[in-house]
This record gives C-alpha cells, sequence and structure tokens, in this order.
C-alpha cells in the first residue's frame, strides 16, 4: 500500500476544511459600513402643521360666526357653554362641539339629515359627552344621541339634552344594570349600581327601595333600615296616595317599607 | 559592533510592536453606519426613529382628532417601551428622538412621563411653601395626556457555524387613554447576517 494515497487525502481532507464557510445567505447588503443614515429633522413639518391648525382654527371661527348670527340667546348660551341642545343648526352643532366640518360625516335626505364623528377614534364631544349622532330635522336637531358610561343616551326634547336630564338617565340605565346583576346573582355588583343610581339621581325613590330590599336580603338590618326610611322620606307620600290604584305597585312598597322599618327597629335594638 | 546592532534592532522591534497597542480615538459622523458585533447599535436606533417619526407624522389621527377638538394638538404621554430581548438595548435614545420630533413639528403636546414628573411635582410642592406668590406655580394645574405611547423591541435569533441571522422587530403603538382604542401603529425590522471569519487579523 503506498502511504502517499494517505497523505494526498488528509491534504485533500484539510484544504477543504480551511475553504471558506459555504454561505447559505446570498442577500445583497442594503447598508454596508461607511454609509450615512441622517437623523430625521421633523422641524421641516412645522409649518405645514402650524398651517393645518390655523386653517382649522380659522374654519371654526367663521363657524362660530355663522353660527351665533341670528341665534336666540339659549342657543348663544348653550354655544358658549359648549353644549349641544334640541333645535341647533348645524353649524351650531359645530361651534358647540369646537369641532369642523372634518370632524363629521353628514347624510342628507329629503330635509332630514344625520351627522356622526367621521372617525370613531376622534369623535366630537360637547359639554355633556361624546357625540354619537345627530339628527336633524328641517335643519334643527331633533334627535341626539350622546356616548354615556351605561350606553347611548338619547335626548329627544329639549329638557332632556340638560345634564340633570342626562344625570337622570344614566342613573335609569345603572338601576336596569343593577336589576340584571341581582338576576344573576351579583347582589353587591347590584348595590353598587344603585348607590350609583342615587347619587346621580337623588330624587329616584325606588332606587332607595330596591337598594334597602338588597341590604335586608343580605341580613345587614342597620344598613337596611336607613335605606328603608330613606325610601319613605324621599316620597311624596300624599302624592303617592292620591294617585291611588295607578300606583298600586309603589304603595305595596310603602307599605312593605313600613313593616320592614317596624321589624328592623326591633332587630337592632 | 554586530551585538550592538542587533540590539537596537530588538529595542526597535520591540517600540514598534508596543505602538500598535497604543489607543487610537477618531471623532467620527454620528450619522456614519459602524457595524462591529453585529450587535444593537446607534445605526439602529436611528433607522428606528426616522422610520417611527415618519410613519407617526404621516398618519392621520392628530389631524382627525384636531379636527374634532377646537384645532388644538392632542396630547401624548411616553409609556414604557420594553425591551424583549436578551440584549442590552437603549431604547430610550429612538424614544427620545421621536419625543423630540413631535416637539419639533408640533404635531402633538407632549407631557412628562411618570419618571419625569414627580421631580416636578416635587419642586412645584416646594415653591408653595419657599417661592413668592408672584412666582410659585400653581398646584393642580397639569395637562392630562389623551394618548399614550407604548412599544417593545422583540429579537429572533438563528446561527450556524459562522453565521448568524438577528432579526429586530420594532413596534411603537399610541393608545387612547379614554376608549383603549389604538389610533396608530408604527412598526420597523431590521435584519442582520453576520458572518464571523475563521481567522481574525
Amino acid at each position: 500500500m503506498n502511504p502517499t494515497i494517505y497523505l494526498r487525502a488528509s491534504a485533500l481532507l484539510a484544504l477543504a476544511a480551511c475553504a471558506p464557510y459555504p454561505q447559505r445567505v446570498n442577500e445583497t447588503p442594503i447598508m454596508v459600513n461607511g454609509d450615512r443614515v441622517q437623523a430625521t429633522d421633523a422641524s421641516a413639518a412645522a409649518p405645514l402643521v402650524a398651517s393645518e391648525r390655523d386653517a382649522m382654527r380659522a374654519t371654526i371661527d367663521s363657524l362660530y360666526a355663522l353660527a351665533i348670527a341670528g341665534a336666540s340667546n339659549a342657543v348663544r348660551e348653550a354655544v358658549a357653554r359648549g353644549e349641544v341642545t334640541i333645535g341647533m343648526n348645524e353649524n351650531q352643532v359645530y361651534a358647540a362641539t369646537r369641532s369642523t366640518p372634518d370632524a363629521w360625516a353628514v347624510r342628507r335626505a329629503s330635509g332630514s339629515s344625520v351627522m356622526v364623528p367621521a372617525h370613531t377614534s376622534a369623535a366630537p364631544k360637547d359639554k355633556l359627552g361624546e357625540m354619537v349622532m345627530v339628527q336633524l330635522e328641517g335643519g334643527a336637531a331633533a334627535v341626539l344621541s350622546r356616548r354615556g358610561p351605561q350606553g347611548i343616551l338619547v335626548a329627544s326634547r329639549p329638557q332632556d339634552a340638560t345634564a340633570a336630564a342626562q344625570g337622570k338617565a344614566a342613573a335609569e340605565a345603572l338601576i336596569r344594570e343593577g336589576d340584571d346583576l341581582v338576576a344573576s346573582n351579583d347582589l353587591a355588583g347590584a348595590l353598587n349600581r344603585y348607590d350609583r343610581a342615587s347619587v346621580l339621581d337623588p330624587e329616584a325613590a325606588e332606587v332607595q327601595y330596591k337598594a334597602a330590599r338588597l341590604l335586608d336580603l343580605q341580613l345587614r338590618p342597620q344598613e337596611a333600615l336607613m335605606r328603608y326610611q330613606r325610601f319613605l322620606l324621599s316620597l311624596d307620600i300624599e302624592r303617592i296616595k292620591a294617585q291611588g290604584e295607578a300606583n298600586a305597585k309603589m304603595a305595596e312598597a310603602i307599605a312593605m317599607a313600613q313593616q320592614r322599618i317596624l321589624v328592623l327597629e326591633k332587630q337592632v335594638r | 559592533m554586530l551585538r550592538r546592532r542587533a540590539f537596537f534592532a530588538l529595542t526597535a522591534a520591540a517600540l514598534a510592536v508596543s505602538a500598535c497597542g497604543i489607543k487610537r480615538v477618531n471623532r467620527v459622523d454620528p450619522n456614519s453606519v459602524t457595524d462591529l458585533s453585529g450587535r444593537w447599535n446607534d445605526t439602529d436606533s436611528r433607522l428606528v426613529a426616522n422610520q417611527l417619526i415618519t410613519q407617526s407624522l404621516g398618519a392621520n389621527w392628530s389631524r382627525d382628532w384636531s379636527a374634532a377638538n377646537l384645532g388644538e394638538a392632542p396630547t401624548v404621554i411616553i409609556g414604557e417601551f420594553r425591551n424583549r430581548t436578551m440584549e442590552h438595548i437603549a431604547v430610550g435614545t429612538f424614544v427620545r428622538d421621536l419625543e423630540r420630533a413631535y416637539i419639533q413639528s408640533g404635531t402633538v403636546k407632549v407631557v412628562a412621563s411618570s419618571s419625569e414628573r414627580q421631580e416636578v411635582r416635587d419642586e412645584r410642592a416646594d415653591q408653595q411653601v419657599n417661592a413668592s406668590a408672584e412666582t410659585r406655580a400653581k398646584l393642580a394645574r397639569e395637562q392630562g395626556a389623551r394618548f399614550m405611547l407604548q412599544g417593545d423591541v422583540q429579537a429572533i435569533q438563528d446561527s450556524e457555524g459562522r453565521e448568524q441571522i438577528v432579526y429586530y422587530q420594532i413596534d411603537a403603538t399610541l393608545i387612547d387613554l379614554e376608549s383603549n382604542t389604538k389610533v396608530w401603529v408604527g412598526q420597523h425590522k431590521i435584519k442582520k447576517y453576520i458572518q464571523r471569519r475563521r481567522l481574525t487579523p
């Protein structure tokens, strides 16, 4: 056997091992050492942004002038407060929400029109909340919809569009939510909703009664007693009596409350 | 004579060798691409900042918000940018670049982040006691942010022998603080192919 064969073979192997590693990636570099990557100078965009903002403010100023021209004092006050009210025209809605027409999508059809936010992420707002829809009839706002924590609040009468009425509507939504929670056996959650509703609408007697019943069921006599008393105090009992049969359900609640007060007072003592 | 020559030759050689080890510092253009190890570096940070600035300023979210809000610029707070890689990445460099671009362009107003504002609040509280009435900064006049900028850096590595691929993905998100809606999402991807030589000089 010729030993040179082994020598040649090992030399070949050594050469192969020293050869450049087989490159599996054959991509052309898009950037190499020595290239330059300039940092973006955003100040160049500043004049454009400033002119855009100025144009927006000029539009809003013109809209204010158009909105106020010939408007009643009530509408002027509402625009100044930043509150959309029933009867406002399109320009007055823009002015009251401090928005430009670009923020709205308006669809018109035979005397009626509907204004909805053009972008859901940047919906126009008034003092009472985020606008969801403004329905205009004959150029005047007839139905207003706002987004509230408990869902959409709709106002179709001037008295519904006030802050107090919106609070009342929110309280009603909370009471409904509380009732659903009672049905699903979340009594603590329901009590929380009733408490919030009673703050938003202190005149709502029904909510005091519901809270008292819940506390009574949870065997919390002292708190239940206070709630029953508050329920009776918040009622105009004479008015309820006068309404007679029409308020039979409420009368039943009154009787129940009075009865429970007697029982709970004995328990508490 | 020969011995003396050999001595001088050796001394000169020793000097030449030691001269190679002398530290050399040069100032170079901060915009230059200088890839040494293949790890995350200033060029990557600059590339990310440039891309996020271009994407963010080119998006319509700010204009849409201004149109619905008296032409005012929206207010942004810089939230957390998480480094989800195994590498040390100074995310603050490109986040600051983005913040600077927002302010320079006037697109948005930027309020102090949670880590920055405590010092300011301490100073304001101190002024209530020590500053004169006409110069003290009033309390409860901070501007609330409407949007929060958050993001993260993620990396995928693949290597075989002397070759390595490193892929970075940088995501930035602008979230409406009231509705949790993501109004803008920016993204930049960097892929590096690193090949190590067998012999180094």
